[in-house]
């Protein structure tokens, strides 16, 4: 790390003579690709919180929370709940119902998760409810959306954010920059490997939460069935692979490994009394 | 033994679909007595052929058809598309259809916000964010409402192909 945070120092102060500004710009290049890549290990778990958290005020600055205190309540035991079946059961997770009625999920790194209300009244079950908070998860376990960012923004952010700038939290402009352009990751979705990747995880998360393992692919087949040009399912279907692909690809992935899998009817009947409020 | 329980399981876990649902196979696929993969087999459903969908339980959906009545795995059919109808309200899901008063949902008037110009505009909300913190729940209080759904935890690994957990 100290070693990383001195080349980049060196390259940027030999950098400033320009009579070698050709050869130097290209290993400075190198270094800044190279630093890049390594940012998703030294962004530390701390960091990913915060950066997590800066994106999330930002989405709820696009949308504000339904401002229900019981159904914001639940979701949160559900997605609690899965959360204990995860790698990272001890991250900050928390979760919310925006009031948007656009149809979509987010989740922010350190393991902020957003269902839209939209999105949640199209539900039945509590399992379809676990389904879509179990691919959210995904993203935060994976950090499909650290490597977004580094993968999209300016090299140079993403290069800072690999060295110690962050730390000390003096550099609150990088966190700034850093949470700015984290936030247009979700105007533009993740690598369509990165959302088959949270939907076969996801289901088996839901899974060992005791949750029916069709509770996804329920969701999945009525977005599937859903019209298109909806208004309110834009941004979701731009920045997702279509439904009809996610499902083709995990019928062969889950073939009949879950045929012996049920939830327990009082978790799925639930649903309808913790939501009845929003109808 | 097997088939008792499920007919129990009928009873507690299908919320039976008022309406059927139409939909289409994307396969050429076994229709089954019951919701088994060892179950009788009583036809053969073709691709592309209707279906009504009547309801689901698990990875299964009740259909009836032109090749046979029964049981098809749910991921080998697909409901029909509302894309032909006009209007912004044109959503419906085979598991909606048997939930009263879901078609007015879209037409609620209220907030947006979501689309990708909102998102590359937004301007951060620290008060919400707050506010969300405050419905974060305890480790003791998700296990005690999993006790009360009679949810049970289940050992499971990750599906072959996906790469090894990120470690925290």
């Amino acid at each position: 790390m100290r070693y990383l945070t001195l080349s980049i120092l060196c390259i940027s102060l030999v950098h400033a003579i320009p009579a070698h500004a050709f050869d130097l710009d290209f290993q400075k290049a190198l270094n800044l690709v190279k630093s890049a890549q390594q940012a998703s290990k030294t962004v530390d778990q701390s960091e990913e919180i915060e950066i997590g958290h800066g994106i999330a005020a930002n989405l709820l600055g696009a949308s504000p929370l339904l401002a229900d205190d019981k159904v914001q309540g639940y979701v949160n035991q559900v997605g609690r709940w899965l959360s204990l079946h995860s790698e990272r059961p001890d991250l900050p997770w928390q979760f919310g119902v925006l009031a948007s009625t656009d149809l979509n999920a987010f989740a922010t790194p350190g393991g902020t998760i957003f269902i839209t209300r939209g999105l949640l009244l199209r539900l039945n079950n509590e399992s379809e409810l676990a389904g879509v908070l179990a691919h959210e998860m995904v993203h935060v376990l994976r950090k499909h959306h650290l490597a977004a960012l580094q993968k999209g923004a300016r090299m140079d952010i993403a290069s800072m954010l690999a060295n110690e700038a962050l730390k000390d939290k003096a550099n609150t402009e990088v966190l700034d920059k850093a949470i700015k352009a984290g936030t247009e990751v979700y105007a533009r979705g993740l690598d369509k490997e990165d959302e088959f990747e949270a939907d076969r995880m996801g289901i088996v998360i839901a899974t060992r939460a005791g949750y029916d393992p069709y509770g996804l692919p329920a969701v999945l087949e009525m977005l599937d069935a859903s019209n298109a040009q909806d208004s309110s399912l834009a941004l979701m279907f731009k920045t997702h692979p279509a439904p009809h692909d996610r499902l083709m690809l995990l019928e062969k992935q889950m073939a009949e490994r879950f045929d012996d899998f049920t939830a327990p009817a009082q978790a799925d009947k639930r649903f309808e009394s913790e939501v009845a409020q929003l109808k | 033994m097997r088939y008792l329980y499920t007919l129990l399981l009928y009873a507690a876990l299908v919320a039976p679909v008022h309406a059927a649902q139409v939909g289409y196979a994307v396969r050429n696929t076994e229709i089954k007595l019951l919701p088994y993969s060892d179950a009788a087999t009583v036809a053969t459903l073709d691709e592309k052929a209707k279906v009504n969908i009547l309801l689901r339980q698990g990875g299964w959906v009740k259909i009836n058809s032109k090749n046979g009545n029964g049981w098809v795995r749910m991921l080998s059919v697909r409901s029909e598309s509302t894309a032909r109808k006009p209007g912004d309200s044109g959503l419906m899901s085979m598991l909606n259809v048997g939930r009263s008063g879901s078609s007015s949902i879209t037409t609620t008037t209220g907030i947006r916000g979501l689309s990708e110009e909102d998102l590359k505009n937004a301007q951060p909300n620290p008060a919400e964010l707050a506010k969300m913190e405050q419905y974060a729940v305890s480790k003791s209080k998700a296990e005690k409402f999993a006790r009360d759904g009679k949810l049970k935890s289940q050992s499971l690994d990750y599906l072959p192909g996906t790469p090894s957990a990120a470690q925290p």
